[in-house]
C-alpha cells in the first residue's frame, strides 16, 4: 500500500472508530456487537460458584449415560431457579461434572454453598395425580428409552416400572382414566399426559411428543430419576459479587494510570513515534476487547494480567522500533528513509519476541486450567496484534505523518538537537 | 560503553548469591503450596467489632471435627477486617458441611455482622492435577523456545544460543519460585502464570540482543567476540532499559492497587512477575552475553 500524507487521518479516524465500538458496542438492527460492559466477566470478577461435583460412595467412576442424566437433574434445577448464565461440562475420563454459574449483584439471601450441596442431591422423580398425591416414585422406574410408535411414525417414550412400580401404577392409571398424571422432578413439573386407559402391564407410553428432540429429554430426565448416586461438590469456590466488581474497579484504575504512564513517558522520550505508539496501543487493546466480547469468551483476573503484559510487549516493539529509527537518524540518513530501515531492521527482533509469547500462550491453552485459559487467550491475541498495530499500522501513521512538511523536524522523533546535525 | 564480558564474574557471583538467598528461603520458610495444588479449604468473612482468633478456630474446629486455622486480615484502603478459615488436610470439604460451618459461625457470633466473602474449596487429586498440567506447560514452553532459538539463530551457532538461552530462562525461573518463598507467598496458579510470562519475556529479551549479534556480527569478523558482544548489548541497552521501565512500572502500578485495596490474586501475581521481568532483563545482558562469550572463545580454541 503506497501510503500518502493524508493517509494517517483516515487510519487515526479508523482507530478512534474501533475504540469507540470497543467501549460502547454497536446495536443497530442487523449489526449488534458487544461492548466493554456486555464483556462475559469470570467469577472472579463478577462474583459467583464454581464447583467440581464427583459421585457420593460410588467405587467406580460413573458412566458418560449416568454424568448426563445428573447434568440434566442439574440443568431442570437451575432452570427452576432462574439461573440461565450458567455453563455446564462433563469431564468423562475423571468422571466429574464442572459448575460455573454468576452470583447476581442484589442477591443479598442467597446461600452459596446451600445451593451447590442441593444442585448434586438425588433428583425425586414423581408421578402426581391432579391433587398433587403421590401414586408411584421414580425409583420404582426401571427404565425409559424413546421409540417410534409404528402406526403414527412418531416419537413416544416408553416407560418400564419393576413389580412395585407396575403395581402402583396400574392402580393409579385405574383411578384416573380420562385425567392427567403429571411426573414432577423435585418439584418442577416435567410432563403432564392424560391417561386413556389402566395400564397393568408394567409399561406406558407417553405420546403427543413435538419431537424426537422433546421425546429425548423426557425420557432423560425419567431416566436420571432412577440415577443411584447422589454428588457432591469437594472442590468448589464462590466469591461474592461485591467482592468481585471491587477487584474488578481496582484493575481498570490499576490499567488506566499503566497506560497513562506509558502514554507520558512514551511521548517524553519518543516525542511524535510516541505518540503513534499510543494509538497503536489504543487499538491493539480496543480489537483484543472486542476479541473478548464479540464470541463472548470469559475474561478473568488472570486474563486482565494478559492484556496489561501484552500492552507492554507492545509498548517494547515500538521502543525497538523508535530506538532504530533514532540510531538511523542520528548516522545522518533522511527521514523517510531512517523510517525505513528502522522498521525493517526492528521487525525481527519484534517477530521472533512476539512468536514466542504466542507459542508459550499455546502452551497454556492447551494445559492451562480455570481461569489461566483466559490469561492465555488474552496473551496471543495481543501478541497477534502486536504484528498488525505495532508494526503495521503504526508504520502506516509515522510514514503518512513524516510526509508533512511541518513534521520533518529530527527532533520530533526523540533526536537530541545536538544529535540531530 | 559497558563492558559486560570482562565484568563478567561481578554478575556470575551476584546470580549466585541470589540462588544462594533464595535456597536459604526453602530451607527457613519451606515451599508453601497453595491449597489450590494442595486441597484443603480457605473461607473469608467480612466483620466488624473484634472476634478471638483461638475462640473462633476453637468453634470451627467442633463444628467440622477438623483442624481450622484462623486468621484477621485487614484492607488498607477501606479498612474493613475479614475473618480467613483455613482447612489443610487430606479433603476439600463438602458444600453441605460448608454450609453448617456458616451457620454455626453466625449463630455464636451474633454481634460480629459476620458476612461471606468468598471461598475456595479444593479436593486434593483435582489440585495434583492442576500442579502437574502446569508444570509440563512450564518444561514444553521451554522446550519448544529453545528449539525455536536453535533453528533461528543458526547464523550465531544456534546450539549454544540456544543452551544459553536455557541458562538465562532456568536463572529467571528461580528466581520467580525463590520470590515465592521468599515472601512466604503459596505456590498457586498464579505461579505458574508468572513463570510462563516470564519466560516469554526473558526469551524476548534475549531475542533482542541475540538479534543484535546475529546483525552485527558480518561487521566484528576480524574483531574479538567479547566485542561484538559488548557493543550488540550496549546498541539495544537504550531499548532495553526503556521497556524494562514501562514494564516494570506498568507491573508496579497494578500492585501498587492491589496492596491498597488487598486484592490478594493480584498481589501474589504483580510481585513476583516484577521481581521476574526485573530478572529477565538482568539475565540476558548480565548472564547470556557473557556466557555465549565464553562458548565461543572455548570453541576457538578448541578449533585453533
Amino acid at each position: 500500500m503506497r501510503t500518502n500524507k493524508h493517509m494517517y487521518i483516515i487510519v487515526v479516524l479508523l482507530i478512534v472508530c474501533v475504540a469507540l465500538v470497543a467501549y460502547f458496542g454497536v446495536n443497530a438492527g442487523v449489526i449488534q456487537i458487544n461492548g466493554m460492559n456486555d464483556i462475559r466477566f469470570g467469577i472472579d470478577i463478577k462474583g459467583g460458584v464454581e464447583a467440581t461435583y464427583e459421585a457420593k460412595d460410588l467405587d467406580r467412576i460413573p458412566t458418560e449415560t449416568e454424568l448426563e442424566s445428573a447434568r440434566i437433574i442439574m440443568e431442570t434445577r437451575l432452570d427452576s431457579q432462574n439461573i440461565l448464565d450458567r455453563e455446564i461440562t462433563i469431564d468423562k475420563t475423571n468422571g466429574q461434572i464442572l459448575i460455573r454459574f454468576p452470583w447476581k449483584s442484589g442477591e443479598t439471601d442467597f446461600n452459596p454453598q446451600k445451593a451447590i450441596a442441593e444442585l448434586g442431591e438425588t433428583a425425586r422423580l414423581t408421578f402426581r395425580d391432579p391433587d398433587g398425591n403421590i401414586l408411584v416414585e421414580g425409583k420404582d422406574v426401571k427404565e425409559s428409552i424413546v421409540q417410534i410408535d409404528n402406526k403414527t411414525g412418531k416419537p413416544v417414550v416408553t416407560l418400564k416400572f419393576d413389580s412395585v412400580g407396575t403395581k402402583q401404577f396400574a392402580d393409579a392409571t385405574a383411578k384416573l382414566v380420562n385425567q392427567r398424571i403429571s411426573i414432577f422432578m423435585d418439584e418442577t413439573m416435567i410432563s403432564s399426559p392424560v391417561v386413556n386407559e389402566a395400564i397393568t402391564g408394567g409399561e406406558a407410553i407417553i405420546s403427543n411428543m413435538g419431537s424426537i428432540e422433546e421425546a429425548k429429554a423426557l425420557s432423560e430426565k425419567i431416566n436420571s430419576g432412577a440415577l443411584p448416586f447422589s454428588l457432591v461438590s469437594k472442590n468448589h469456590s464462590t466469591i461474592t459479587p461485591t467482592l468481585g466488581i471491587g477487584a474488578l474497579d481496582v484493575m481498570v484504575k490499576a490499567c488506566l494510570v499503566a497506560f497513562a504512564f506509558v502514554g507520558i513517558f512514551m511521548l517524553f522520550y519518543y516525542r511524535l513515534l510516541g505518540a503513534v505508539a499510543c494509538f497503536a496501543l489504543v487499538l491493539q487493546v480496543s480489537v483484543q476487547l472486542l476479541a473478548l466480547s464479540i464470541p463472548q469468551i470469559t475474561l478473568t483476573l488472570p486474563g486482565i494480567a494478559g492484556i496489561i503484559l501484552s500492552m507492554g510487549m507492545g509498548v517494547d516493539a515500538n521502543v525497538i522500533i523508535s530506538e532504530r529509527i533514532k540510531e538511523e537518524l542520528k548516522d545522518g540518513k533522511s527521514i523517510g528513509s531512517s523510517i525505513d530501515s528502522g522498521y525493517n531492521k526492528a521487525f525481527s527482533a519484534v517477530f521472533d519476541g512476539n512468536l514466542t509469547s504466542i507459542i508459550v500462550a499455546i502452551i497454556l491453552m492447551i494445559f492451562g486450567t480455570g481461569s489461566m485459559l483466559s490469561f492465555a487467550y488474552t496473551l496471543m491475541v495481543g501478541c497477534i496484534l502486536n504484528f498488525v498495530s505495532g508494526v503495521a499500522i503504526s508504520r502506516i501513521i509515522t510514514k503518512s505523518l513524516s510526509m508533512n512538511k511541518p513534521l520533518r523536524n529530527k527532533s520530533l522523533y526523540g533526536v537530541k538537537f545536538k544529535e540531530a546535525i | 560503553m559497558i563492558k559486560f564480558y570482562e565484568k563478567r564474574k561481578i554478575f556470575f557471583a551476584i546470580s549466585i548469591a541470589i540462588m544462594i538467598v533464595g535456597l536459604v528461603s526453602i530451607f527457613v520458610n519451606g515451599i508453601n503450596l497453595s491449597i489450590q495444588f494442595k486441597g484443603g479449604a480457605i473461607i473469608k468473612y467480612s466483620f466488624t467489632g473484634d472476634l478471638d482468633i483461638a475462640q473462633v478456630a476453637d468453634t470451627a474446629t467442633k463444628a467440622l471435627n477438623r483442624n481450622t486455622e484462623v486468621q484477621i486480615t485487614e484492607d488498607l484502603a477501606t479498612k474493613s477486617k475479614k475473618l480467613v478459615l483455613n482447612l489443610s488436610g487430606n479433603s476439600g470439604l463438602e458444600a453441605g458441611e460448608q454450609d453448617k460451618l456458616d451457620g454455626v459461625l453466625k449463630s455464636e457470633y451474633p454481634d460480629a455482622n459476620l458476612e461471606f466473602s468468598e471461598s475456595n474449596v479444593v479436593q486434593p487429586f483435582i489440585g495434583r492435577r492442576f500442579l502437574q498440567n502446569g508444570m509440563i506447560a512450564i518444561a514444553l514452553a521451554s522446550i519448544f523456545i529453545i528449539l525455536y532459538v536453535w533453528v533461528r539463530f543458526k547464523r550465531i551457532s544456534g546450539l549454544s544460543a540456544g543452551v544459553i538461552a536455557l541458562i538465562a530462562l532456568v536463572h529467571d525461573v528461580l528466581v520467580v519460585f525463590f520470590t515465592f518463598t521468599f515472601f512466604k507467598i503459596p505456590i498457586n496458579d498464579s505461579f505458574i502464570a508468572v513463570t510462563l510470562t516470564i519466560i516469554g519475556y526473558s526469551i524476548n529479551d534475549t531475542i533482542v540482543v541475540y538479534d543484535r549479534i546475529r546483525e552485527n556480527k558480518p561487521m566484528f569478523n576480524k574483531k574479538p567476540v567479547e566485542e561484538l558482544v559488548n557493543s550488540s548489548l550496549n546498541q539495544s541497552l537504550r531499548r532495553t532499559i526503556n521497556t524494562s521501565i514501562t514494564t516494570v512500572v506498568s507491573v508496579l502500578i497494578v500492585y501498587v492497587f492491589a496492596y491498597m485495596y488487598n486484592i490478594e490474586s493480584i498481589k501474589t501475581f504483580a510481585l513476583p512477575m516484577m521481581i521476574g521481568l526485573l530478572s529477565g532483563c538482568y539475565s540476558t545482558n548480565c548472564l547470556a552475553g557473557p556466557l555465549w562469550v565464553m562458548w565461543q572463545k572455548k570453541k576457538l580454541l578448541r578449533t585453533a
